[in-house]
């Protein structure tokens, strides 16, 4: 009997694929923002196969979801420095409640949910006085702002829950940014980005930082294995001929870090999009959309890799991964692929 | 028959081939000038200050102002020989959101810090206190140029003035030692091709672009409700508008070599500079009434009017997917 994947590949040769219609609606497995040909944005929710469930309206440009542990329901955030977040109802794409960042403060476009899912924390800027925030709230009073700590360093952009689900893993970017100079990068020269380890309630329980050399790595996104790998993936803020990787793992109880030199600033053009751990195989995949390349990783070496143009968002599905690019494609395997009319964002995630 | 062949590809090829910016050209002729031009204004500055270093000297504040104009000339060619040891951030260390230049300089004139005496020791001071920002501060800011301690702060104007030739020096050496020839010939590890070479160009040019409309223009902008006038690029010597219109006029030379004088993009320039000398107002201190903001976001627009020509126009013509990812930077 022909594999699923067999049979896409069969008819992709054959020139017949089938647009997956709403016909496969059902509960989504993943959310993806993405833009329409006219220029306005929606946030999708994707069935395994690639078909969309559904599309829901954002008034701009989104950035990454996060779900919550139990309910059918995701946050959507907007894109740095937005200033609105959107919960939903997964399985419909109904708005449920909307985020406003507090005056002064934008978010980053990444959070994530407590293990029993009655808390939300938020990456945020301070802006006028360039501070890392993470903005918690309450799921169970409508989404409300209960409080905030520091982030640990400045330019916090992604959040991930460690599997003990007491510690919070914040990659601080470390570049100060202000809404008035859009996205302008205010302090290259000084910046230092680091990892933060942080209680629920804001202490800081460790730090991470990189060698001198990597002044200029801006640690801008994370995956976490079941088994507390943290996986960090950088972007460059120097010249493209420095040869540095782009991906780490970071092991807070051994206080371990292993960086992989397959995913080097030459071959990434200086820049990791996005990033996803499958944990049942032990590999870790990372996208460049300036590079138009894939990579997946497995203890510390590239073992393949696949160019597709303006690739960006990446998810763990089955034996591998799932990615999205610009383009509109969406890659299930080496061979399958769907093209919409349609820019993927940067991130997809996960929602069942 | 193969002769046949070679015409026919040839015939295929050429129409591309004529849409490639002479690269070799952009080096000899954009970039090396500029970066000579910086150094040699560099030197004079260096050597004016070591002669008087005090600010009342009209001919160090001409020196001054000479060599920072020729380092604006070529800020936006931030690649390469200028990013080796931070160079490029010892000569302009702005923006400077947490005012490190004047904390970092105080405490250099409050502790009297030898450093100022060593001259190959002064690399070891941080970039906040280096570059031409510093050297405003120590010339036109009242805390500096009224310091009761005239001597040592003319000291620092000296050394500051030495360690800016030296980087300039060493940018212009880098590029006539070697790098413009990876850059005009390329088939190296740096420029694989001309199309890396082209890229890399259009990154500086559209990055250039950016830091003007974003931090030049806006950093004083601020927001409607909370305009910053005081946040505007060199203020205390009256350069702040000046830096705009020699941003635009050396990138203006760029973007024509790049685009083989696409004419939509050399009237984009033309407006946004028209605009720009017709602002009469040398700092911006107009972003103080909401009249005179409008006109300086007016000026904004028609700079950012030129990196949407650049990017819709030029940037597919040079093999540049403006990729809704790949441009994100996030």
């Amino acid at each position: 009997m022909a594999t699923r994947r067999s049979f896409i590949a069969g008819m992709l040769a054959a020139g017949i694929v089938p647009k997956p219609t709403w016909a496969d609606a059902g509960s989504p497995d993943f959310l993806s923002a993405a833009m329409k040909p006219d220029g306005s944005y929606v946030l999708c929710g994707l069935s395994n196969k690639g078909a969309i469930v559904f599309a829901v309206p954002l008034p701009d440009r989104g950035h990454a979801a996060a779900a919550h542990p139990s309910r059918p329901e995701a946050v959507a955030f907007a894109r740095r420095p937005g200033s609105y977040a959107i919960v939903l109802d997964c399985r419909t794409g109904q708005s449920l409640t909307r985020l406003e960042a507090l005056p002064g403060r934008h978010f980053y476009g990444h959070g994530t949910f407590s293990a029993d899912g009655d808390l939300l924390f938020t990456t945020e800027n301070d802006y006028d006085v360039a501070a890392g925030i993470v903005g918690i709230w309450d799921t169970r009073t409508g989404y409300s702002r209960i409080g905030e700590v520091s982030s640990g360093g400045i330019g916090p952009h992604d959040v991930r829950l460690m599997p003990d689900g007491k510690t919070l893993v914040v990659a601080n970017g470390g570049i100060e940014t202000h809404p008035d100079s859009g996205r302008t990068k205010l302090n290259l020269p000084t910046m230092r980005s680091n990892l933060s380890y942080l209680t629920l309630d804001g202490a800081i329980v460790d730090h991470m930082h990189l060698g001198p050399e990597h002044q200029r790595n801006s640690i801008r996104h994370l995956a976490v294995s079941g088994s507390g790998d943290v996986a960090f993936a950088m972007q460059w803020q120097g010249d493209m001929s420095a040869d540095l990787p782009l991906l780490g793992v970071h092991r807070l109880d051994r206080g371990q870090i292993e960086l992989c030199q397959g995913t080097s600033i030459g071959t990434l053009q200086g820049y990791i999009g996005s990033i996803a751990i499958n944990d049942t195989h032990n590999t870790i995949a990372v996208t460049s959309p300036r590079a138009g390349l894939m990579q997946v990783v497995e203890e510390g070496a590239v073992i393949w890799q696949m160019s597709i143009a303006d690739v960006c968002g990446v998810v763990t599905e089955g034996t591998g991964f799932l990615v999205t690019a610009g383009t509109g494609r969406i890659q299930m395997s080496a061979e399958a692929y769907f093209d919409y009319q349609l820019s993927w964002d940067n991130h997809i995630i996960r929602v069942n | 028959m193969r002769r046949l062949i070679a015409a026919v590809a040839l015939t295929i090829a050429s129409p591309a081939v004529a849409d490639q910016p002479d690269i070799r050209s952009i080096v000899e002729n954009h970039i090396i000038p500029r970066y000579e031009a910086l150094a040699s204004e560099a030197a004079t500055l260096a050597e004016t200050a070591a002669e008087d270093c005090t600010p009342s000297n009209p001919d160090l504040i001409a020196a001054y102002h000479d060599a920072f104009d020729a380092w604006v000339a070529v800020s936006h060619l931030r690649f390469g020989p200028s990013e080796v040891d931070n160079r490029a951030f010892a000569l302009a260390f702005w923006p400077d959101p947490r005012a490190s230049t004047p904390k970092t300089l105080a405490a250099l004139i409050g502790d009297e810090d030898p450093v100022v005496e060593r001259p190959e020791a002064f690399d070891s001071v941080s970039v906040a206190a280096r570059s031409f920002y510093a050297l405003e501060y120590l010339l036109f800011d009242p805390q500096f140029v009224q310091s009761e301690n005239a001597g040592y702060v003319c000291s620092l104007v000296r050394a500051t003035g030495e360690d800016i030739s030296r980087n300039a020096a060493a940018i212009l050496s880098d590029w006539q030692a070697g790098y413009g020839k990876l850059m005009a010939t390329q088939g190296n590890d740096t420029y694989r091709t001309s199309t890396e070479a082209a890229q890399q160009l259009f990154t500086a040019l559209s990055t250039g672009l950016e830091f003007t409309s974003q931090a030049r223009l806006g950093r004083p902008m601020g927001s409607f409700d909370r305009p910053r006038p005081n946040r505007a690029e060199a203020w205390r010597s009256q350069r702040s508008l000046r830096h705009v219109i020699l941003a635009l006029t050396s990138t203006r030379e760029l973007a024509g070599m790049l685009s083989g004088e696409n004419t939509a993009l050399d009237d984009a320039f033309d407006e946004a500079i028209q605009r720009a000398n017709s602002l009469g107002d040398p700092i911006f201190a107009l972003v103080a009434e909401p009249q005179g903001r409008l006109r300086v976001e007016v000026l904004q627009q028609s700079i950012d009017a030129i990196r949407r020509v650049l990017s819709e126009q030029v940037g597919p013509s040079l093999g540049i997917t403006a990729g809704f990812n790949s441009l994100d930077g996030d």
